[in-house]
């Protein structure tokens, strides 16, 4: 391993041969620790190396995403407004040379194209706030639903609803997003009680495994749980638009702005008797 | 004021079935009177500055008002915007961008270069035609500009 090199023979003596023996050992100590160092080094460049490639594909890839949304944006509205346009123009100029059912296909053009308009905007929501940069603070959960509520108010007067809401701890999150959740899922609760006299809507937060959960319950028109799995999808729906109407992207929204926060979303429901969503902020919530 | 009556609104438009609409819109709020159309940004620049094939045409001359589509061939409506809002001689030409994009970066590059007005133009007709009707009564009627002196 070692050689001690001496020009003349010589006895060693065993406290020299043990004085020699730790030198060798502290030796071989440091040349191991430098080794390991140096791949550690390596191995930590090549890691950084990889992170850095890696977020640039991943700023390539978002970037690609949002001129496709700015494209959609821009060019896929105007052929709608074309078809919904001529149609009307078509009924102002010629209406009264058509026959009724004439009339009702023109309009179910323009029904098609004002849809398809909506599904594009609703669509480029969902987008926009995947990509949104999260601006996690403090939120106060009680006001966000307060202000939901009252943003909600008007169009649902005529109608019998009572609003339950319980204690609603604060938590950490992006408050633009999670008021977005809010609204998604209130206003759902209101839009599947439409038909119950009294609507009743709950509200609150309860600990789960220690995790606060917040939930939306309401008493309405609820859904079969074996089309659970279906709920969060992009333009997935379980009811027919002639029922409730909606784009279904609402709840992709709530799942996607859920995800980014590290939680969990899922709902209870059973059919005529009710949906309760469900939703965690992963472990940045707090009591 | 030169004989030639002004012109009041210079529409930008590339897509011919949303010029129609747009003209359209206007006449059935009777605002046809005058009206300049420009397919793309390179063309709009032309009118606007008196170059090219509207050399020596006189800036007193309009318009009162331009209508700028941003998504355009050539040079885009955010330039033409640009260099309205930077020429002492066009920066007081009200410009209303009428465009398909919410884009939050559109509405704000635009008001950033001094737009006047930022409307999106809904997929649906009635909405599509009452913004061009009010956006028209709003900068030819009521609104005051100030004399443009060259």
């Amino acid at each position: 391993m070692m050689a001690v090199h001496q020009a003349t023979p010589r006895d060693w003596k065993p406290d020299e041969i043990l004085v020699v023996q730790e030198v060798v050992e502290r030796c071989w100590a440091t040349i191991e620790r430098r080794t390991a160092e140096e791949r550690l080094n390596q191995l930590n460049s090549e890691l950084e190396q990889r992170v850095l490639e890696r977020t640039e594909q991943l700023e390539a890839a978002n970037k690609e995403l949002e001129a496709f949304s700015y494209s959609v944006s821009h060019d896929l509205r105007a052929p709608l407004r074309t078809m919904d346009g001529f149609s009307q123009a078509v009924l102002e100029d010629y209406g009264p040379q058509l026959p009724e059912e004439g009339r009702r296909y023109l309009q179910t053009i323009s029904k098609g194209a004002q849809r398809m308009g909506e599904l594009i905007d609703d669509l480029l929501e969902f987008a926009r706030l995947s990509r949104q940069v999260l601006k996690t603070q403090t939120v106060a959960m009680d006001v966000l639903v307060r202000t939901v509520l009252q943003e909600l108010n008007p169009p649902q007067q005529d109608r019998q609803i009572e609003v339950h809401t319980g204690e609603l701890p604060p938590c950490l999150g992006d408050s633009a997003l999670l008021k977005q959740v809010w609204l998604n899922l209130i206003s759902n609760a209101l839009k599947y009680t439409r038909k119950c006299k009294p609507a009743i809507v709950e509200i609150g937060c309860t600990a789960l495994n220690d995790t606060n959960t917040y939930f939306v319950r309401d008493n309405g028109t609820g859904f079969d749980m074996q089309y659970a799995h279906k709920l969060f999808g992009v333009f997935q729906r379980l009811h027919r638009a002639e029922d409730y109407e909606g784009t279904g992207v609402g709840l992709a929204i709530v799942q996607r702005v859920v995800h980014r926060h590290g939680g969990r979303v899922w709902a209870q429901a059973s059919v005529d008797h009710g949906a309760t969503f469900y939703f965690t902020l992963g472990g940045e919530t707090k009591s | 004021m030169s004989l030639k009556q002004a012109v009041e609104i210079l529409i930008v438009e590339d897509t011919p079935e949303d010029l129609e609409l747009t003209l359209r819109a206007l006449k059935k709020a009777n605002l046809t009177n005058h009206i300049e159309i420009a397919r793309d940004g390179a063309e709009a620049l032309d009118f606007i500055f008196g170059e090219g094939p509207h050399l020596g045409r006189k800036l007193e001359d309009g318009p009162k008002v331009v209508l700028l589509d941003l998504k355009l061939p050539k040079v885009d409506g955010l330039e033409v915007l640009k260099r309205m809002k930077g020429d002492s001689r066009t920066s007081m030409i009200p410009v209303v961008v009428l465009t398909s994009s919410k884009e939050q970066r559109d509405v704000i590059e635009s008001y950033k270069l001094g737009v006047n007005s930022y409307i999106v133009k809904p997929v649906n007709f009635e909405g599509f035609a009452a913004a061009v009707r009010d956006l028209g009564m709003y900068w030819l009627l009521l609104n005051q500009p100030p004399k443009i002196e060259q």
